[in-house]
């Protein structure tokens, strides 16, 4: 089961294509689970949120075995500088784990035509995957095309896909077999 | 101390510089150490412990797989072999951070050498021959797709790696994985003040092939001393040679040798041959007796028998009489 919990304001009909992107992704029955309120405690000086921080101290959503939790933001996360820099952030996931966050801040803008919220969604939907295919012990994909391609790659188109390639996708269901409790 | 095993006993292995931290003997590991199994990933030492085998007594390093918990016993006299190392150090993964970043030259295109080097800087290479592995058959990726071997290979390699990276950066495997992919495919516009990479891993060289054997090959294993017919005796004579003899009588229109190829041809239909040809071409057929069993050799099959026509005769005449009658 995949949950998803708003840490702000979301739109239902928002919500309702995610159900559905995501279920159509993984086999998985998703609902959303209600909304929380952002930990103070994971925000940093500049305004952004730690998504490391963000997922250790958010309130928790009562879940089974095998259940993964995706929370949504719309505040710009931020991570921990690594040898190179610190790596854009889209989202966080405990690789194998069962809690992920996504924020809506680098998305393009939802706006108010037909057009511009389907792009809207269309790129939530991605990202969501991206991070709950983490949870389901997936790797980054050099495929462009797949929805576990870096978010940030030159590579990727501006309307990029919604779906895993045919090796992700596999690996996915493999796991998710053998993780069905 | 690295290398792949020799092939027989008494070849010598072949001496590569080691990898940094390998481990070589035993009683440099305490419980709690946490190393890396080739291929295995990064495991936690548990402790040392004998083992009965066959009634004999060997003490073993209990190793734990810190992804899933499965435990990996290894003699204690085979740790250098196994190729069992310490975690990279900060130092090594920041060369390999500058390695990755680095502009990759061509990529191996042979993908019999480059699936068995691969392997190898999997087994020996230390954390570098596993991110040349990334690297190496990421930037294959951008020329064309993996076959599945390939990307399986991957996704081992980059598991591995992501893994040892966590470990030694003290961050969880979904940030140390992005930092990965930020060293890999950095976004539009940034650039890095990158160091000169490592060196790269040292591979072990490899026998060339041998020559394939084109002529005289069944000579050498002896084929000839078994006493087997041979095939043109037993009718298996290969198309091949059917074809050129053929082709050959195309050009030498022998009138037996033609008489002998259109009874073959004609005999799948032999109702519109009796209708269309006159008797004169059997007959001539028969005057050279050799002819019709050559054609029919060099078609890879034995002369037909002529045992079914009489029959078909015998069986046709009674109705030519009811007909008459």
């Amino acid at each position: 089961m995949i949950r998803i919990v708003a840490l702000d304001k979301l739109d239902p009909g928002d919500v309702a294509f995610l159900t559905r992107t995501l279920y159509q992704a993984f086999g998985l029955g998703t609902e959303f689970a209600g909304d929380r309120p952002m930990p103070r405690e994971a925000e940093t000086r500049d305004g952004r949120v730690d998504a490391m921080r963000l997922l250790a101290e958010v309130q928790p959503v009562r879940t089974f075995a095998d259940d993964k939790v995706l929370y949504i933001t719309s505040a710009p996360l931020a991570l921990k500088p690594g040898p190179l820099g610190e790596p854009p952030c889209w989202g966080f996931a405990e690789y194998g784990g069962e809690k992920a966050v996504i924020t809506t801040a680098r998305l393009p803008a939802r706006g108010v035509s037909e057009a511009s919220i389907e792009v809207f969604r269309r790129r939530l939907g991605r990202e969501a995957i991206h991070a709950v295919g983490h949870l389901w012990d997936l790797h980054h994909c050099y495929d462009a095309k797949c929805a576990m391609h870096p978010s940030w790659s030159p590579a990727l188109p501006a309307d990029p896909e919604m779906d895993l390639d045919t090796f992700c996708r596999e690996k996915s269901e493999r796991r998710i077999r053998l993780a069905k409790t | 101390m690295r290398g792949p095993p020799g092939r027989h006993p008494e070849e010598p292995k072949e001496q590569l510089p080691a990898v940094e931290g390998i481990i070589t003997d035993a009683s440099e590991l305490e419980p709690g150490d946490r190393v890396v199994y080739p291929n295995q990933g990064v495991c936690e030492v548990v402790g040392v412990q004998e083992l009965e085998i066959a009634g004999v007594k060997h003490p073993m390093v209990r190793v734990r797989r810190e992804e899933d918990g499965s435990t990996v016993m290894v003699a204690v006299n085979k740790i250098p072999a196994v190729g069992l190392r310490r975690v990279a150090s900060k130092d090594q993964i920041e060369g390999v951070f500058h390695y990755l970043a680095a502009q990759f030259d061509d990529p191996e295109l042979d993908w019999k050498v480059r699936h068995r080097d691969n392997a190898d800087r999997l087994m020996a290479g230390g954390v570098l021959g596993v991110a040349e592995v990334v690297k190496g058959l990421h930037s294959l990726s951008r020329i064309r797709p993996l076959p599945t071997k390939e990307r399986e290979q991957y996704d081992n390699a980059r598991h591995l790696l992501v893994h040892e990276v966590a470990v030694s950066l003290a961050v969880p495997p979904g940030l140390a994985e992005d930092y990965i992919d930020y060293a890999l495919m950095p976004p539009a516009g940034v650039k890095f003040d990158l160091k000169p990479p490592p060196r790269p891993v040292q591979l072990p060289s490899r026998p060339r092939r041998r020559p394939i054997a084109a002529q005289g090959e069944g000579d050498e294993i002896g084929l000839d001393d078994l006493g087997l017919p041979e095939l043109s005796e037993l009718g298996l004579a290969g198309e091949e040679k059917s074809e050129g003899e053929t082709e050959g009588a195309e050009e030498k229109p022998a009138e037996g040798q033609e008489a002998g190829a259109e009874e073959e041809e004609a005999a799948p239909a032999p109702r519109a041959k009796k209708a269309g040809e006159p008797k004169a071409k059997p007959r001539e057929a028969k005057k050279q007796p050799g002819a019709k069993g050559k054609a029919a050799r060099h078609a890879g099959r034995p002369p037909k028998k002529k045992e079914k026509k009489p029959a078909a005769r015998k069986a046709a005449r009674p109705a030519r009489k009811r007909g008459k009658k």
